[in-house]
């Protein structure tokens, strides 16, 4: 600062002189007025003097001395030159370079107001007139035509710039009066004929030319103000270099923080080479690594190497020993844990006795052979058990806790107990059970005999007439059961006889019926008579209970036991596969009616037998389970009875019965031959077959059908009505003007007057605007359509805005920029990227720096990222789309 | 005949190794997917209340302080630590991974109400209402030492005392020079007890200084006279003063775009001002209901931290007029001053429960090392939600917070004031002759004057 003010100072200095050139150069007054100033002008005209002849201004050397003092560090190497060199020297043209290198805020006014001030402080009493005076001289150049008031108005902003106290050299009012004022011509008139006179004389010429009036310093804070403004003004002109950079990231569509920085070493080496040991271990591992004679034995040789391995005979000797213990130590403990393997815990075995079981149960699912030993296995214990009875709780134990009371046992015990009972109701069960399936099987296997057996027409007969036995039985044995509860009420009794009765007479009914469309061929009854049931039953229940027709059932056991583990529809495909060419025949000969009904019952006993199957596990509980549907089924089985005779009937040999029918039934079994061998089965489970084919039939056209299929409905008349009834529901239809009905007297002036014509009036226009808005209706005249104008629901709501978003100005761009689905199931993948990318990527845990800055060329093309890609950015977008292609930018950053 | 048979190239059809995806081919014909629309809405509206379901932005508390945290300073070489000092003049360091205290630094008499690191994170500075500042060696510590340090508390480098109580302190960045505001603005250096040079405008105190991030030697101050100052060292003068109605609490630059500065004013509001045109906020930022009392730009420039007097902490849009974020907890009390983490994921907040809270910039971000088909699939929801956002169920599901009861209530009523004050406005202007009533714009509204 000091420098700068010195600097200041000598420039002020060196203007106030060259503002004495004009009145010298003038006449009069103003000339005058330069001379009076005559005290300082030596001091500035030494300066030139002394710059041009130095031997001059050696001559008062006093008054220089401040002046060179600050000349000194200005101008540091002047003084050590000899006189005569800096005389030609003018290349220290002070003032000139001052100017050219002093910005523009170190203004002149501003620190020669020191000056000013000191002025002031100095010689303001006795001086100011005559300064000011001698300031309105000055100005008189500038503003001639300015009055005097004006001038003393101006005196007053005018700041005195007189640095000396008044004396010889600072002359009075009178003598800046006097005639014989000193001018810069006077002076230099004895240097006249001297080296380098012309010279200043032009120099002081040109300076007289130039010069303008100086301005007087403005007060402090205006100065400030205009110093704080100029600042400004740079600091805004520096700020604007950030401009291209911050456009270019504003507008792009993504910015970068994530660039990929040296997160340190990379390679394995690079990190164990950086690696120091820390722990006493490490340190002790690093000694020995780092040991000067290994490293050195390892850049030399191996020989070395080997030598200083040397391992003496007593360490090896230990080792050794120490490897061996070690190795029986383990040996020891892989016997131990071999052993403890072994040993296993009660439920362990528990457990395993199930999974054998299970595994078991599953083989004899598989393996007929093996189920049956099985089944064998399971009769004998089962017998056994009967015998011993050893679950009735007749054990020792068993009495003893039974002594000592359940209550006092733990939950263990009692478990145990509850288990034993319920094996041993299951066991009382499975022999009741059995005592029935016996029974039961004794008698299927009587009918088995006779079924294979014979097969001759009367077995059907015999077989029917075994049915009505049984249900006729049945029948009484309902009427006989219920001997308490409501079915034992008398009338009760009797609307069940009278339903046997009913059911008896359908019964024969039917019979006959069959008996007539069979051409009174008594054998057409057999189908129902006959079980297939029998067959299969038999065998499961002869086999357990071992009776003698084991042989034959054995292969039926094969059969059912292969139908059970499939589903419904192969059993049945495999039946009919196999009797497939007898049904033919025998369709034939069976009414629709019955056969429908038949097929029905066959699908029963189907189920029946597949929920057997299913139900049916190998096992005690299997057998359990069979035993139940041999003995509590009992009718069911009948039914099934009934079906599967129908079946069995059909394994008839069929060329016998083929004779015997009519020419007239054969025709269609042709047909049926023709088309039905391959496709029957699945017919003939729905009863579908047994419809009577047309022979020629001709597909009724589509308006036909349409009409047949919408014969009882009027289609269009309901669609008008819907019509109406929307469009009433959307312009409701205007009430009816009503009058609410007054009292007294004024009932009859209501009648009189009837409604009145305000509400007549408006009902009418109401009317009016209805039809007017069902004409203008986009559906008015299109007969077949509605079109609803209803106001959009809620729902669909939810998919608008209310209004158009803020940087968009128009619904269509809007619209446009969110065409596009983002989606990676309508984007190809190369695409998904860019599309979905967000606008600033960065990584946690990366630094970001603030922005460095870097030459930003606004019109190049900036080369993409390498991830770059179209990113559509609405509101950019929106605005210029030309712009949002590939404007990836980086940022940059310290 | 020509018969046409689908051909496949095998290699488009296999895997070369076992890990690889099965390579799906699509049809992208949008003929065939009429309903792509409906179905990105649908995710866009399901990738909101994902939003909302995952938003959980607390992280955790750092308490050990025994008086109101008054400041914090960033470590911009340390992404871990921050320091922060309280009303006691308790200075800690804090590690923000393990949540612990690391460093101590005792020594300031009274509360401290300044802190700054130099750029490159070894010498901190502090000062406070001691009238002193002081400066600290940042003792570096990894992970490991961790346990091991006993002694926690570190000795100043140098301590200087001087005439005024100190009310902020920012260092420079990329130089060894610091600014204190107090009495007036005084330029540090790191090596001298006394201020390198003195600037003054007016004579009010400053409560805070901010250097500019970008251009070093700017400085903005805002001061107790309602003003925002702008200041160039290069000059060694302040350039431009700005008075606005109410008091700014904080300045702080956009470190991204450095002409840009926000201040945070006691009127609830934050405004954007472009430094170089002072007479009008280029944005104004509202949705506090209390005195804003600290900002923070995201490093990123593109959004900003706030905290404020009403207990809550708010995250701006760099452009946007309303808060994106509110975090608030049951205990949290006055926020006295927030900061962004440098990688531009945390804000730290401190308040007046003398507790540190660290939070999550975005709410529902997944923290850890994501798979980079999940990386795909958060950005694909978030575009999506970011396209869908001006539908109305989006729009309801995305904005949706819950507040705090006192916040909630004040929010409606200064909503309530501020449509009375311009439905009066409206009839005012009704009135009275065209054109003899002219209403500001918001952003020039509380500008009261451009200082030259």
């Amino acid at each position: 600062m000091a420098e700068t003010k010195r600097k200041t100072r000598d420039d002020g200095s060196r203007q106030r002189s060259s503002s004495k050139k004009p009145k010298t150069s003038k006449k009069g007054k103003s000339a005058d007025k330069a001379e009076r100033r005559g005290p300082r002008l030596p001091n500035a005209l030494r300066k030139e003097l002394d710059r041009l002849n130095p031997r001059t201004a050696d001559s008062d050397e006093e008054i220089g001395s401040d002046e060179e003092a600050l000349g000194q560090d200005l101008y540091e190497y002047e003084e050590g030159l000899p006189e005569e060199e800096s005389k030609k020297n003018r290349r220290f043209d002070p003032v000139d370079n001052l100017d050219y290198e002093l910005p523009e805020d170190f203004e002149d006014e501003n620190v020669s107001s020191d000056d000013d001030n000191e002025a002031r402080n100095g010689g303001e009493s006795e001086a100011d007139d005559e300064v000011k005076e001698e300031n309105d001289g000055r100005r008189i150049g500038e503003m001639p035509t300015q009055t005097v008031e004006g001038r003393r108005k101006k005196m007053n902003n005018v700041v005195v710039s007189e640095a000396y106290p008044e004396s010889e050299y600072n002359p009075t009012r009178d003598m800046l009066e006097g005639e014989g004022a000193l001018s810069i011509g006077d002076l230099l008139d004895p240097l006249q004929g001297k080296h380098g006179y012309s010279k200043l004389k032009k120099r002081v010429r040109i300076l007289d030319k130039k010069s303008t009036p100086i301005q007087a310093p403005l007060p402090k804070p205006v100065q400030q103000r205009l110093e704080r403004n100029a600042a400004y003004d740079k600091s805004k002109e520096e700020l604007r270099k950030w401009e291209p950079i911050v456009k270019r990231n504003r507008e792009a569509p993504t910015i970068y923080f994530d660039d990929d920085r040296d997160l340190g070493p990379s390679s394995v080496g690079t990190i164990a080479s950086e690696f120091e040991p820390r722990t006493e271990f490490e340190k002790k591992m690093a000694s020995l690594l780092y040991d000067d004679e290994v490293m050195d034995a390892h850049r030399k040789d191996g020989s070395r190497l080997l030598e200083l391995n040397k391992v003496s005979a007593e360490d090896e000797k230990d080792r050794q020993n120490r490897i061996a213990k070690m190795r029986s130590l383990l040996f020891r403990h892989e016997l131990k844990s071999k052993h403890i393997k072994n040993i296993k815990s009660k439920t362990y075995h528990r457990l395993l006795k199930k999974d054998k079981l299970k595994a078991n149960s599953l083989q004899s699912q598989m393996d007929p052979e093996a189920s049956k030993e099985l089944a064998m296995k399971q009769e004998y214990e089962r017998a056994k058990e009967r015998m011993t009875l050893r679950h009735k709780g007749s054990s020792k134990w068993a009495k003893r806790i039974k002594e000592r009371g359940l209550d006092v046992q733990d939950d263990g015990t009692r478990a145990a107990i509850a288990e034993q009972q319920h094996l041993h109701a299951q066991l009382t069960r499975k022999m009741n059970s059995m005592k029935d399936s016996d029974t039961s099987s004794n008698d299927t296997s009587d009918d088995d005999d006779v079924d294979v057996n014979s097969d001759d027409e009367d077995r059907a007969s015999k077989l029917l007439e075994k049915a009505k036995e049984k249900t006729l039985k049945l029948l009484n044995e309902d009427n006989e059961v219920p001997n308490s509860g409501v079915l034992s009420l008398p009338f009760m009794n009797e609307a069940a006889a009278e339903e046997a009765k009913l059911a008896l007479q359908e019964y024969e009914s039917w019979a006959n019926q069959l008996g007539d469309s069979g051409g009174g061929n008594p054998k057409v009854g057999r189908p129902s008579g006959r079980m297939v049931f029998n067959g299969k039953d038999a065998p499961e229940s002869s086999k357990k209970t071992k009776s003698d027709n084991k042989n034959r059932s054995d292969n039926y056991y094969g059969d059912s036991d292969s139908d059970s583990e499939d589903d419904l529809e192969p059993i049945s495909i495999s039946q009919h596969g196999k009797y497939r060419s007898n049904e033919l025949m025998k369709d034939a000969n069976i009414s629709p009616v019955l056969l429908h009904e038949d097929s029905e019952n066959h699908k029963d006993s189907f189920f029946k037998q597949n929920t057997d199957g299913s139900v049916q596990d190998p096992g005690p509980q299997a057998t359990h389970e069979v035993s139940i549907f041999a003995s509590g089924t009992w009718r069911k089985m009948k039914n099934g009875n009934d079906a599967n005779a129908n079946a069995n009937a059909k394994k008839s040999p069929a060329p016998l019965q083929s004779v015997e029918l009519d020419q007239s039934v054969q025709e269609p079994v042709k047909d049926l031959d023709v088309d039905s061998d391959a496709d029957s089965e699945g017919q003939m489970v729905d009863g579908v077959l047994s419809a009577v084919p047309e022979p020629s039939y001709e597909l009724p056209s589509q308006e036909e059908l349409i009409r047949q299929a919408f014969a009882a409905d009027n289609v269009e008349d309901e669609f008008k009505k819907t019509k109406e009834d929307i469009l009433n529901e959307e312009n409701p239809e205007p009430e009816k003007p009503v009058l609410l009905p007054g009292w007294g007297q004024w009932t009859n002036i209501q009648k009189k007057k009837g409604i009145p014509s305000y509400m007549q009036i408006e009902h009418d226009s109401a009317k009016k605007k209805r039809e007017e808005a069902l004409k203008q209706r986009k559906d008015a005249n299109l007969k077949h359509v509605i079109i609803s104008e209803k106001p959009p629901n809620k729902k669909s709501q939810n998919l608008f805005t209310q209004s158009l978003p803020y940087p968009f100005t128009s619904k269509e761009v809007f619209e446009q920029s969110i065409r596009m689905p983002l989606g990676p199931e309508f984007n190809p993948a190369s695409m998904v990227g860019a599309l979905n990318r967000p606008e600033v990527v960065k990584k946690s845990g990366v630094i970001i720096k603030p922005i460095e800055f870097e030459e930003v060329n606004a019109y190049e093309k900036l080369e993409g990222h390498k991830k770059s890609g179209q990113k559509h950015k609405k509101n950019r977008k929106s605005k210029s789309n030309s712009n949002s292609g590939k404007n990836m930018t980086k940022l940059k950053t310290k | 005949m020509k018969v046409k048979v689908i051909s496949r190239s095998t290699d488009e059809h296999t895997k070369e190794r076992s890990q690889d995806l099965q390579r799906v081919f699509h049809n992208y014909d949008p003929a065939i997917r009429p309903q792509e629309k409906a179905v990105e809405y649908v995710r866009a509206l399901n990738a909101a209340k994902l939003d909302k379901i995952f938003a959980k932005p607390f992280v955790g508390a750092m308490d050990g302080h025994i008086d109101a945290i008054s400041c914090m300073a960033k470590n911009m070489n340390h992404l871990v630590g921050i320091f922060s000092g309280s009303m006691d003049g308790d200075i800690r360091h804090w590690d923000i991974a393990s949540r612990r205290t690391v460093h101590q630094f005792p020594g300031h008499q009274g509360a401290v109400r300044g802190l700054a690191v130099s750029t490159d994170g070894r010498v901190l500075v502090s000062c406070g209402t001691d009238c002193s500042v002081r400066l600290w060696a940042v003792p570096i510590s990894t992970a490991m030492e961790l346990d091991v340090s006993s002694d926690k508390s570190v000795e100043p480098l140098e301590t200087y005392v001087w005439k005024n109580a100190f009310r902020s302190v920012d260092h420079q960045w990329n130089f060894d020079r610091f600014a204190t505001g107090g009495a007036g603005v005084d330029i540090w250096n790191h090596n001298r007890s006394a201020p390198e040079q003195s600037l003054e405008w007016g004579t009010d105190t400053v409560i805070s200084v901010r250097f500019n991030p970008g251009q070093p030697d700017l400085l903005a101050t805002s001061a107790s006279d309602r003003s925002i100052a702008l200041y160039d060292l290069r000059m060694g003068k302040p350039t431009a003063k700005l008075i606005m109605a109410t008091k700014t609490n904080s300045i702080c630059w956009n470190p991204m775009e450095p002409f840009n500065f926000t201040a945070a004013n006691e009127d609830c509001n934050c405004y954007s001002f472009d430094s170089r045109k002072l007479n009008a906020a280029t944005c104004v930022h509202k949705d506090h209901v209390s005195a804003v009392m600290d900002i923070d730009y995201s490093p990123t420039g593109r959004e900003f931290v706030t905290g404020s007097y009403d207990r809550t902490v708010r995250i701006f849009q760099y452009n946007g007029g309303h808060s994106r974020e509110i975090y608030h907890t049951k205990r949290m009390q006055r926020v006295f001053c927030v900061k962004f983490s440098c990688d531009a994921s945390y804000v730290i907040s401190g308040s007046d429960d003398t507790n540190l809270r660290l939070w999550k910039a975005k709410a529902s971000e997944q923290l850890g090392v994501l798979l980079p088909r999940e990386k795909k699939r958060h950005e694909y929801h978030e575009a999506v939600k970011n396209r869908y956002k001006h539908l109305p169920e989006v729009k309801r599901i995305v904005r949706h917070r819950h507040l705090p009861k006192p916040i909630y209530k004040a929010t409606g009523l200064r909503r309530t004031m501020i449509e009375a004050e311009r439905r009066r406005e409206e009839k005012r202007k009704a009135h009275s002759a065209p054109g003899s009533i002219t209403s500001k714009p918001l952003r020039q509204r509380r500008i009261v004057r451009v200082e030259e």
